[in-house]
């Protein structure tokens, strides 16, 4: 006989299952599905076999996006871990007012993505941006920051780094924190200077703090869309389209949702795919 | 007792979200549902026509609401229809759109409704009834009210650059502009142009560029046919060449000007493609002193005849969720007949797509209170709306890739861009 003690444990879990079947397990089914499939949700589903699969090896402006992707976190991570790191550096040093700018450097991390990026577009702009008034008023040339091609991205890079730097700050905080302070008694006794305490002690014992970093940015920067989708569009000439956009684009713009469901299920097998690399690397290091 | 508590509580939290679900608007045999759009000039519009009907229909009332609130009226409508939520009547409907829902089977025919097509006749050209026709030879869409795209200027700066009338051809517009760009604060670099177009690469964009000038060149040629692009021609690299000059001689600025303060208003531009809709934002900004009007698209040198340009067409559509489609359309045409069309007109400063509406003494008091409504009454014989395609967005999208390619990074040659966009759009209808 089926007791009341045994029903309520389930009673209890039920909302998680019934919000894991509804919100999780079935979209990603569905998804699956819907790679097989044509659908522009008005229209009934047209069985298509192995179209969308083809269609994405060939679709040049997907392969551009996925190349957006990687040069944005050739750009971002590494500069994100130099800037969050030297900060974090200054910070744990016994400044006046610290408090203070360890708020300050946070403040963009809560602050709407949206806000952010449409403060940037003004930053950016090519004639009455902040950024080339302080160009020309020294005499240099304006720059294209978001009309430029070739700086477009690196543009959103460096504007992404500002939006988050503060988090990992706070990380690296927490890691240099952790660091014994008899080593850099030990090492001031043998004369070390500023760099080789640096190189040879803080670095190596703030190792998985860095591997940390490099996993939260990573998929930050997977899932690049906001900063690209309000200030370029995507453009120009595609160099902006993220992979997350383009995504997007195909599914909510054209509606093309079997070949944005198949966009995604690759997509989401890249990422698996890096983290699974990454894993690997920091079990190697451990 | 524990348990039961337990039940009516699982039962009412059951209960509630599929209750929220239900909006208690629903049709009936009795009353029709119609959406309008959200801006409060055209909720008064459908507030008092709606009043009007049901004082004088007491077996069947219509229920108005606004389309309810979201990013876009097209997204709540396509919620709708996948959720079977429609209303009966909606107005509003991007003639664009109309195709892939016709397609799909949610619209009535509304030239198989009784006298349908005799109203249509009335109200409308020969030409408008074709251009709104469906793939299947069907109409399901009512030309409602049109946002003609023209060149609005600052007459005191035509003064200025020695000529009381604007540019009406690529030649002159190039003069003008020449004239009129300027670095006003002296680092080096323009900061006054001529005019001033999104750069943005969004589908959408184009209406306000490359697609009036095509139709203004092409005296209103249409872009696809059935499923071919036909639009490789003369006309589109014309508009190209023209607007890669613009550029390239930084007549029109690169950047993104619309985050700023009004370009136009404040005099940092001195046109603009836009549509009637600006005339009521420029009254109310513009400063002293400042005077604007509104001209036709400009048109290669040796182009001949009338000057088309894009209408932006909004629709009544009903809905196939509709019990009684025939009473639907006797409501509809209360909205659309010549008494809807002036009170449309006076309550939203919005032109209603009826033929010979500039000469009709009915709206010429009107006119005559809003002489710069006139130019865009005017200028109604020769608007074009989009062609039927059930992937328009697409064609416009692949458009303006090259459009950006060509136009505003000078990568490619306007033959090969358009070529481009052309190859690209029939290689979308063969797939």
């Amino acid at each position: 006989m089926i007791t009341r003690k045994k029903i309520l444990p389930y009673l209890l879990v039920s909302p998680y299952i019934v919000h894991f079947l509804l919100f999780v397990a079935f979209p990603v089914v569905f998804s699956i599905v819907l790679t097989f499939h044509k659908w522009n949700i008005i229209a009934p589903m047209e069985y298509t076999g192995l179209n969308n699969y083809v269609r994405l090896f060939n679709d040049k402006t997907f392969i551009k996006s996925m190349g957006n992707t990687l040069i944005f976190l050739v750009i971002h991570i590494p500069l994100q871990i130099i800037v969050a790191l030297f900060l974090a550096e200054i910070l744990n040093q016994k400044l006046k007012l610290r408090g203070v700018f360890r708020g300050a450097f946070f403040l963009p991390v809560i602050v709407s993505g949206v806000v952010v990026t449409i403060l940037w577009q003004q930053l950016y702009g090519f004639d009455t941006g902040l950024f080339n008034r302080l160009l020309t008023g020294v005499g240099l040339s304006k720059v294209g920051w978001l009309t430029d091609p070739g700086i477009a991205m690196i543009s959103i890079a460096v504007m992404a780094t500002w939006k988050n730097v503060g988090l990992y700050i706070i990380l690296f905080l927490v890691g240099l924190q952790t660091v014994p302070a008899q080593y850099y008694e030990a090492a001031d006794l043998e004369g070390a200077n500023h760099w080789q305490k640096f190189f040879k002690i803080t670095l190596p014992m703030i190792n998985p703090t860095i591997f940390m970093v490099v996993i939260l940015s990573t998929i930050g920067g997977f899932s690049l869309f906001i900063e690209p989708y309000i200030m370029t569009g995507g453009g120009p000439l595609n160099s902006t389209v993220s992979a997350v956009l383009y995504i997007y684009k195909q599914g909510f713009f054209y509606y093309h949702m079997g070949y944005a469901a198949t966009l995604g299920l690759f997509f989401a097998f890249i990422i698996l795919a890096v983290v699974m690399i990454q894993k690997k690397f920091i079990e190697k290091d451990h | 007792m524990n348990r039961l508590f337990i039940n009516i509580a699982l039962l009412i939290l059951i209960w509630l979200p599929l209750q929220s679900c239900n909006s208690g608007n629903q049709s009936s045999d009795t009353r029709l549902i119609y959406w309008c759009s959200n801006n409060s000039y055209e909720i008064q519009f459908a507030k008092l026509e709606t009043e009007k009907w049901n004082k004088n229909n007491s077996n069947i009332s219509v229920k108005y609401q606004p389309v309810p609130e979201g990013r876009s009226s097209e997204e709540i409508i396509l919620a709708a229809v996948v959720g079977k939520t429609t209303p009966d009547i909606y107005s509003n409907m991007w003639q664009g759109d109309v195709e892939a829902y016709a397609q799909a089977g949610v619209l009535v025919a509304l030239d198989t409704l009784n006298g349908f097509m005799d109203f249509l006749s009335e109200r409308c050209d020969s030409e408008v009834i074709e251009e709104i026709r469906s793939l299947d030879g069907h109409i399901y869409q009512i030309p409602w009210k049109i946002n003609p795209i023209m060149l609005i200027y600052n007459e005191k700066m035509m003064a200025d650059l020695g000529s009381s009338t604007p540019p009406q051809s690529y030649s002159d517009f190039f003069r003008f502009s020449a004239k009129f760009q300027k670095d006003v604060n002296g680092d080096g670099y323009v900061d006054r142009w001529f005019g001033y177009s999104e750069v943005l690469v969004t589908w959408w964009q184009r209406f306000f560029d490359f697609y009036p000038l095509y139709l203004a060149a092409s005296g209103g040629a249409p872009l696809v046919k059935g499923d071919k692009a036909v639009f490789n021609n003369e006309y589109a690299i014309d508009v190209f060449k023209f607007l890669r000059m613009l550029y390239k001689k930084n007549y029109f600025s690169k950047e993104q000007l619309s985050a700023r303060q009004d370009v136009f208003l404040s005099e940092i531009i001195a046109t603009r493609f836009t549509g009637p809709w600006e005339i009521a934002h420029a009254d109310k900004f513009k400063p002293k002193g400042f005077e604007y009007n509104f001209s036709s698209m400009p048109v290669p040198d040796d182009h001949k005849g009338p000057k088309y340009t894009y209408g932006d067409p909004k629709n009544i559509v009903i809905f196939k969720t509709c019990k009684k489609p025939q009473v639907a359309w006797e409501y509809v045409k209360t909205l659309i007949d010549r008494d809807g069309d002036l009170k449309l007109l006076e309550l939203t400063n919005q032109l209603p797509r009826r033929k010979n509406i500039n000469i009709d003494p009915y709206f010429g008091n009107y006119f005559n209170k809003n002489p710069k409504m006139k130019i865009f009454a005017d200028q109604s014989k020769y608007v074009r709306g989009t062609d039927a395609s059930p992937v328009l967005k697409e064609v416009f999208d692949l458009i303006s890739q090259e459009y950006e390619a060509c136009v505003i990074y000078g990568m490619k040659t306007p033959e090969q861009a358009v070529k481009d966009a052309s190859d690209a759009v029939n290689l979308l209808f063969l797939k």
